[in-house]
Parts: structure tokens; sequence; C-alpha cells
């Protein structure tokens, strides 16, 4: 039951956060190219770029990709600042929050994404 | 033998190094990003819910302090790009003797800053050409 205590839990998270900056770095310079292929980005035409399937899915994973990122950076900050007796409380909530408002922010993308037809 | 550590404390002459720069630019340029996440679907809603909300999204950030902000947010992003990128080089033992760590810091740094330069100058132009 060790992970539980949040043991061994570091590498892990290290490993995601390269992992999901590895995906965004390379999704970025695959979406300029491609908004740049659009043309002059008046509405019709960015609308257009998330028409498709596979837009949708790359972009879904780059917003999941981004929360888990923020939600690991957070927490090496809320670690490395906040280490009063009492502060392990206090972090623990931060955590709580941000996990709940990154949910919401997923749960929301995917709303955003397929509504665009 | 005691000896005294060396005691300097001359704020003036202290600087951080290139790559401390560079390290902790990287660190409050993701915290801004991580806080404005929201926000910036909330700007993705808009930019793809209609027609009207993206004109008006779009009018919003070109009124002057937003699109500064907008720049500033820009610069996050890419600084937190160019230090993240030079980090995973790390990672595989790329660039870490210390010449090459400041070569490259001073890359990432200047990297971010020339090209939000380049984009803001590129916006000028463009919305001078068509206003």
């Amino acid at each position: 039951m060790r992970r539980v205590g949040g043991s061994h839990r570091g590498l892990d998270m290290w490993l995601m956060q390269r992992a999901s900056a590895v995906y965004m770095a390379l999704f970025l310079p695959f979406f300029l190219v491609c908004a740049l292929a659009a043309g002059p980005l008046d509405y019709a035409a960015w609308h257009g770029l998330f028409a498709s399937p596979a837009m949708k899915v790359a972009t879904f994973l780059f917003v999941a990709a981004m929360l888990a990122h923020a939600w690991i950076g957070l927490r090496e900050i809320f670690i490395d600042y906040l280490h009063c007796a009492r502060c392990t409380l206090l972090r623990l909530a931060l955590y709580f929050a941000f996990a709940v408002l990154y949910l919401g922010c997923l749960v929301w993308t995917v709303d955003i994404l397929w509504n665009v037809r | 033998m005691h000896r005294p550590r060396p005691f300097f404390l001359d704020l003036f002459a202290i600087r951080l190094p290139i790559g401390g720069v560079v390290s902790i630019l990287h660190r409050a340029s993701g915290a801004f990003l991580a806080l404005l996440i929201p926000l910036l679907l909330y700007g993705l809603m808009l930019s793809l819910r209609s027609p009207e909300d993206f004109a008006r999204l779009r009018a919003f950030v070109d009124s002057g302090p937003v699109w500064l902000i907008s720049l500033g947010l820009l610069w996050a992003l890419l600084h937190h790009l160019f230090a993240g990128l030079r980090h995973l080089g790390f990672d595989i033992g790329w660039g870490e003797a210390r010449q090459r760590a400041r070569l490259t810091a001073k890359l990432a740094l200047a990297a971010a800053l020339l090209l939000v330069g380049l984009v803001a100058l590129l916006d000028l132009l463009n919305s001078g050409a068509t206003p």
C-alpha cells in the first residue's frame, strides 16, 4: 500500500511531465502549420480547422496533456514553497482544488470541440 | 580551525547566472499559463461558438491593454516551450556542459523575445494595412 501514501509517485509524475511536454511540443508546430495553411483566419477558416474528427481528437489530447502538465507543475511549485508544519493540509487542498478545476476544464473541452460541426 | 565562510551581499553586484534567469522565468511563465487555462478555454469557446462571438473576441484582443497582455501570454508560452526543450535536452544528457548550457539558456531567452517582437510587428503592420 505504499503507493497510496504517494511514495514512488515522483518518478511517474516526472515521466508524465516529459511525455505531455513532448506531445505539446509536437502538436503546437503542427497546429501552427495547419492554421497558416488555412489562409487568413476569419471565422469560417478557424471553425473549419476543428471540423475533422482527427483535429478534434488531436486538440483534445493537447488540452489533456496541458492540464496534466499544469497540475504536476503547480504541485511542484506548492511543494517547493509550502512546507511549514501546517502546510500539508493546505497543499492537499490545493491539489484537490486544481484537480477538480482541471477535470472540469477537460470535460468542458469535449463540449467546446464536439460542438464544432 | 574555524574559518568564516566568504560573505558577499552586494545586492547591486549579485546577479543570477543566465541559467538561473531562464529557470525562474520557466517557473513563473508556467504558473502564469497554468492559472490562465480556464480563461484560454473560455476564449476558445467564444472563438468557435459563433461568428459574432469570434468578432467580439478579436475586437477585445485588439484593444490596447489586452493586446499587450496577449503578447505577454505568447511570450510566456514561447519561453516555457524553449526552456522546456532545453530541459528535455538535459534529460538525454545533451547540453549539460557549462558553456553549452549557457549558450542554450541565452538562445531560449532570446528566441522567445525575438518571436514575440516579430509577431507584434507583423500584427501592427497587418492592422495598419487593413484598418
